[in-house]
């Protein structure tokens, strides 16, 4: 939420105050878009066109050689079983476990040329990903979904940023993951939808009111909550007792409003659309990432897995208690290819997918040598993510990995460079700084970091 | 009756009180040729400037010394000395001038002249060239802490072109900086400003390098220090510098302002302040590594009856300072809260629990004098008091199984609530904890080492639990707004640089000891530099640890800031908002909202031999503490000045304990996040029973602690802490567990009024009475049993559930969830 009542201005060491970033949060809400009142730099955004993003976390980290950069000339032991094939997009080729993603090319872009240079264990690079940077000296970074919620609000009744269905839990590094507000403060902390929306009688916890509680209970303890007035007049000028209420306020409209309820509501879209996207917790998630979109959240961050560890996932090391790449293939990339093209449809069919994003990455690649077990090992050394929507190209591919997929050949991109390109996206000048901890401030991404320009 | 309501009457035109014609700076020396100075003709009342003269008349006495122009800049003409008369409003006052130097070649200095212009027009900043990797190739040290390193960037980088000795325009810095190149940082000044011409002659001289030997800065000074003035008015602020041969400059164009509160009034960066609306603003003047400050107080348009204050209650030094304020600021106090308020309120601020119905009874009808003296003195002394400032010092110090094992966390648990126990005097709890030695089982203090590892997190974490403030900026360069300097940390750091720790013998145990040797190195200049605490003396005999030297200088009675760090966590604790805010942000240019009574509190609190207690009890029973927290007309808009007690959400930890009691059913805590990334398990530490404000660790699972904010204990923050609304809390209210099983327990109060077949009008008085310690207004009683009434006919399961919303309806009010 964004606070219009900030007390005083905090000073950082550049001489900014809370009060700007407050105001830059806060004037979309005046009128004005945050592009106009943002200085203007060499990176400036384009006016703010209020861009969406759906961010797919394929945690565990997808192989590239077996997924989007197929190399076919390799040898048996680097380019793995499967052939490459041809997408809708003239001369961009994925592997043939994507069939029904190559159908849609046309409306995504891939970026081959991904690394980082953290340890290489998950944790980093689910930090990397979803924030833009490595966490050290006990800073944690926002998720690019809270700052967007930061600088721009939540639209109407919805939250600005949900993520679905749960966030990352153990994967070994035992490091935060990134999916909070970090220092950004809880306010700003995603919704978490926290249950699993494809099984049968799925429901949001908290958001919903449990079965006892009837919409005339519930409409009985609000009326009684606003009798309890004893008569002081010290909450009339009270901003924090205004904010408490109005929370209350949004909070009873979340729940008992329609548009609020259907968006969570799955049961509301057809058979056919539920069994299109696919009935498990991952394609459901997709299908209701879109319905939250249409809603009017802002930003949905949909985790394909919720650890490594008990799942079957990208994570292919070939030896238990993980998979190999034959069953990553069976059970992981099917799920994948039919959530994943499906929403990229039905979002260009509903004309969402203009102004929404779709991100969908894992937090490194994998070696290219397959390993004795038949899986291959954590490799932040290269890997490749698609994204497409809003104002991004389709049909394009940035960046090359070497012949065996090892290292980016050109255009060696950072995680930075990523988050940046999400910004640039959105409309937000990711050079601005937010107010990190003890009052120092910190840019969205550090300067001298530039958005993938050939995206758009 | 309260009588400023009456009184009080919107000024049409608050008439400027007439005072003395004065000169700014008073005495003013010029040294060299090049020297300036503006000065400034102010009005002055009572020590506070309540009007600018820019349009004053000037003449010197003798203008083959000094002359002056339109705009008051003085200028030398020869040596000798000379009188500046200032006219306006029929007025006229004198400044002396006395010019040395005239005759000396003057070069424009790297370290005074030319380092200050690179900081004044942005090019080092944090933005531009001061960045960790600099800009287009180009690094500067942020706002100048490394002159030798600057000079040679200028100088001698990029082929010297940067700056041109033959040929001084043709410099890249005087190019770029004009854009007649292109420049990404756009056009930081023009080819005829001052900053121009200074940078260009400079260059012209040969661009000489920093000089050791020149006199360093001592002090700056803001002029005037304290004005007083209405909306619209605008007063420019003139800042002199002071150097350690005693020569003193008007540094003015290079200082740079901010204003803390730029609701009242904002500041150009030229210095110039326009007043926007009532309340009280300090100028902040930052320059070199020197700050001060310039207080602007703007009184509010009422008409208040000076009767009001002088009639005003006051029951300690506290309400004299406080009047005082208020007075100054035309802020009328609003009348004293009832009994009934200030029990539940004080039960809440001192102990974080809520008063029991009979407890609210027997102090009400009490009719003895002192009876809130006494509450107070029973507050200070009940265990539920252990409790609450356990767990804030815990917050503090970061008590918890994040970094330590079960049995340390414990240990130092234990250290912290035995403190608060025995009222350990605050000197001595923080010589017990950064002194620690030993085994971190049964010397728990030492744990605070353990938690702390890295000599940088020891010091910063060390400076904001017990200065205050945080140094953590100067880590990497001199503290851009204060004057704490790099070389200072690292001198600090090196107190803390002789601490080991080593496994034990039992599980979970450490030891922490002290070593002979070690240094903390200075990460740019890589020496050692010699152990002083901030502004203290240099260690000068190296004892065998290092600490107890540091210790001396924080609880020396004199040190500045240790008695004020903690008077200000606990003043903020009862009133709500810190005399300075954030409340762990205690420096020189975030100035407390009334300074006299923080000083005066301070030396209270050294006297009382740092007695948090007393400390307490004196709030408790100050007559600004028992003020009610409604407005009266005039004070609506007061939010710091304590005119009224502030309203403020109670703490998540708090709430959750009175959701226990007032429904008779406790909060289970039987699992524990274990590591950074969600795991949990099972906890069989915490019995039924236990409340949260019990709880020695911050990573029992809650879901209702996370939402409503509690400290995580990573970070030594007061910031961890948010008391902010959010949607998720009245989610979790309306929807969640936490309330809606404490409401449905067989146990509850519910269960207990339906067993016991309550009638619905006794079980809404009891209601209210327990909850908000009143008992239900007339028409509250009617809205509430009507539904009941209407449920119950429907038989025993509507009862029940009509009794559950009432219950849920009181407890998610506001009168229920503020502290009022």
């Amino acid at each position: 939420m964004i606070r219009l009542d900030a007390p005083r201005p905090v000073r950082f060491c550049d001489g900014l105050t809370r009060r700007d970033f407050l105001y830059a949060g806060a004037v979309p809400a005046l009128g004005l878009t945050l592009a106009e009142v943002q200085s203007a730099t060499a990176d400036a955004p384009k006016p703010d066109a209020d861009v969406n993003c759906i961010f797919i976390f394929l945690v565990g980290g997808p192989s590239q050689l077996d997924t989007f950069d197929p190399k076919p000339d390799a040898p048996a032991e680097v380019r793995g079983p499967f052939s490459p094939i041809d997408t809708k997009a003239p001369g961009v080729r994925v592997t043939e476990i994507f069939p029904k993603l190559a159908a849609h090319a046309d409306k995504f872009s891939l970026v081959r040329s991904m690394y980082h240079t953290a340890t290489a264990v998950h944790d980093t690079g689910h930090q990397m990903m979803q924030t833009g940077r490595l966490f050290s000296g006990g800073v944690e970074h926002p998720h690019m979904g809270s700052v967007l919620g930061y600088l721009k609000g939540g639209r109407g009744e919805l939250p600005a940023h949900v993520l679905l269905p749960r966030p990352i839990g153990r994967t070994g590094g035992n490091l935060p993951h990134g999916h909070t507000a970090g220092y950004l403060g809880k306010p700003h902390d995603p919704f978490i939808l926290n249950a699993d929306p494809s099984t049968p009688n799925f429901k949001v916890p908290d958001l919903l009111p449990p079965e006892y509680l009837t919409p005339q209970r519930a409409d009985r303890r609000q009326k009684l909550r606003d009798a309890v007035d004893g008569g002081l007049t010290a909450f009339e000028k009270s901003d924090a007792a205004k904010q408490m209420d109005d929370n209350f306020a949004l909070a009873y409209k979340l729940m008992s409003s329609e548009k609020a309820r259907a968006a969570f509501d799955l049961s509301k879209e057809p058979d056919k659309v539920r069994e299109r996207y696919g009935k498990t917790r991952f394609g459901q998630s997709c299908l209701m990432a879109r319905r939250l979109i249409e809603a009017g959240v802002r930003f949905v961050t949909v985790n394909m897995f919720e650890t490594v560890f008990d799942e079957v996932t990208w994570d292919i090391h070939g030896s238990r208690p993980f998979t190999d790449i034959t069953e990553m293939a069976k059970q992981v990339a099917p799920n994948f290819d039919q959530g994943l093209s499906t929403l990229l449809d039905d979002l260009s069919q509903r004309g969402l997918l203009k102004t929404t994003m779709v991100v969908a990455t894992g937090e490194f690649g994998r070696t290219p040598k397959i390993n004795p077990a038949g899986g291959r090992d954590h490799h932040p050394g290269v890997w490749s993510l698609l994204m497409g929507g809003g104002p991004l190209k389709g049909g394009t591919v940035v960046g090359e990995s070497d012949e065996h997929a090892y290292a980016p050949k050109t255009r060696p991109l950072t995680t930075g460079e990523f988050a940046a390109t999400v910004y640039r996206g959105l409309g937000i000048d990711y050079h601005k700084e937010l107010p990190g901890p003890q009052g120092r401030p910190i840019p969205i991404t550090d300067y001298g970091v530039k958005a993938i320009e050939e995206l758009f | 009756m309260f009588r400023a309501t009456a009184l009080l009457v919107m000024l049409t035109a608050a008439a400027a009180p007439a005072g003395e014609l004065a000169v700014f700076p008073p005495a003013i020396t010029l040294t060299g040729p090049k020297a300036s100075q503006q000065v400034l003709v102010v009005e002055v009342a009572s020590g506070r400037t309540v009007a600018d003269h820019a349009a004053a008349k000037f003449t010197s006495s003798d203008p083959k010394v000094a002359v002056v122009n339109e705009a008051g800049v003085v200028t030398p003409t020869g040596n000798g000395k000379a009188t500046i008369t200032a006219a306006a409003n029929g007025k006229t006052a004198t400044a002396a001038v006395t010019v040395a130097a005239f005759d000396k070649p003057a070069v424009w200095s790297f370290n005074r002249h030319v380092q200050p212009t690179l900081t004044r027009t942005g090019c080092n900043s944090g933005a531009c060239h001061g960045a960790l990797a600099g800009k287009g190739g180009f690094k500067l040290s942020l706002r100048g802490y490394d002159p030798d390193a600057d000079h040679f960037a200028l100088t001698r980088q990029a082929a010297g072109r940067r700056t041109d000795t033959a040929e001084p325009a043709a410099s890249l810095v005087l190019m770029k900086a004009t854009r007649k190149l292109s420049h990404g940082g756009g056009s930081r000044f023009d080819a005829d400003s001052d900053h121009y011409a200074l940078l260009r002659d400079w260059i012209a001289a040969g661009a000489p390098g920093p000089d050791s030997a020149e006199p360093t800065l001592s002090k700056i000074e803001a002029f005037p220090p304290a004005a007083l003035l209405k909306p619209k008015d605008t007063l420019r602020v003139v800042v002199r510098a002071t150097y350690s041969d005693g020569t003193a400059a008007d540094v003015t164009r290079w200082a740079r302002f901010t204003s803390t509160e730029e609701t009242v009034a904002a500041v150009s960066e030229d210095g110039q302040v326009t007043v926007a609306a009532p309340g009280e603003t300090a100028v902040a003047v930052v320059f070199g590594t020197r700050v001060a400050t310039a207080t602007v107080t703007v009184p509010h348009p009422n008409a208040v009856d000076p009767e009001v204050f002088a009639d005003s209650p006051k029951h300690n030094l506290i309400d004299e300072h406080v009047l005082r304020k208020l007075r100054l600021l035309n802020l009328p106090p609003s009348p004293p809260c009832t009994d009934a308020e200030f029990v539940r309120r004080a039960y809440l601020d001192a102990c974080g629990v809520l008063p029991k119905p009979d407890e609210v009874a027997a102090f009400v009808s009490d009719t003895a004098a002192d009876k809130r003296a006494k509450l107070a003195d029973k507050l200070l002394s009940k265990p539920e008091f252990v409790d609450y400032w356990a767990h804030r010092w815990s917050d503090l110090l970061l008590v918890s199984t994040r970094k330590l094992s079960q049995q340390s966390m414990l240990g130092f648990y234990r250290k912290v609530r035995s403190a608060v126990a025995d009222n350990e005097p605050w000197d001595r709890f923080a010589r017990d904890v950064l002194t620690a030695s030993g085994s971190t089982l049964s010397n728990g203090g030492g744990n605070y080492f353990v938690l702390h590892k890295d000599v940088t997190d020891l010091v910063e974490s060390t400076a904001v639990t017990f200065l205050g403030t945080s140094i953590t900026c100067c880590r990497c360069h001199n503290h851009p707004l204060e004057k704490w300097t790099q070389d200072q940390y690292w001198g600090l750091a090196n107190l803390f640089s002789r601490v080991g720790i080593k496994n034990g013998d039992r599980a979970g145990e450490q030891y922490v000891f002290g070593q002979p040797t070690g240094d903390a190195l200075h990460p740019r200049k890589g020496v050692a530099m010699p152990p002083t605490p901030l502004d203290g003396k240099p260690l000068t005999a190296d004892s065998a640890d290092r600490r107890e030297y540091f210790v001396q200088w924080l609880t020396a009675p004199d040190n500045p800031y240790f008695a004020r760090a903690i008077v200000n966590r606990i003043w903020k604790n009862y009133m709500g908002r810190g005399l300075v805010e954030a409340e762990d942000d205690l420096r020189d240019t975030n100035p407390p909202t009334n300074r006299e009574l923080l000083d005066a509190l301070a030396a209270e609190f050294v006297k009382a031999k740092f007695d948090t207690r007393h400390l307490m009890r004196m709030i408790l029973t100050s007559a600004a503490y028992q003020r009610s927290a409604n407005p009266v007309p005039g004070n609506e808009a007061d939010d710091r000045f304590y005119s009224r007690y502030l309203l403020r959400r109670l703490s998540a930890e708090v709430i959750l304990d009175a959701y226990s009691d007032v429904t008779g059913t406790p909060t289970p805590f039987e699992t524990i996040a274990v590591g950074a990334s969600g795991g949990t398990a099972k906890s069989a530490l915490y019995p039924t029973g236990t409340r949260a404000v019990q709880l020695p660790d911050s990573l029992l699972v809650s879901q209702f602690l996370d939402s409503f904010g509690r400290a995580e204990r990573g970070l030594t923050c007061s910031c961890e802490v948010t008391k902010d609304a959010s949607v998720t809390q009245a989610l979790h209210l309306n929807n969640g567990q936490t309330l809606n099983d404490k409401l449905r327990g067989e146990k509850s109060i519910v269960g207990r009024w339906l067993k016991a077949d309550t009638p619905n009008p006794a079980v809404v008085e009891e209601l209210f009475e327990t909850a908000l310690g009143r008992g239900p207004t007339k028409q509250e009683r009617q809205k509430f049993l009507k539904p009941l009434a209407e449920a119950s006919k429907l038989g025993p399961q509507a009862r029940r559930e009509a009794l559950e919303d009432a219950v849920w309806a009181v407890l998610t009010s506001k009168e229920f969830l503020f502290n009022h």
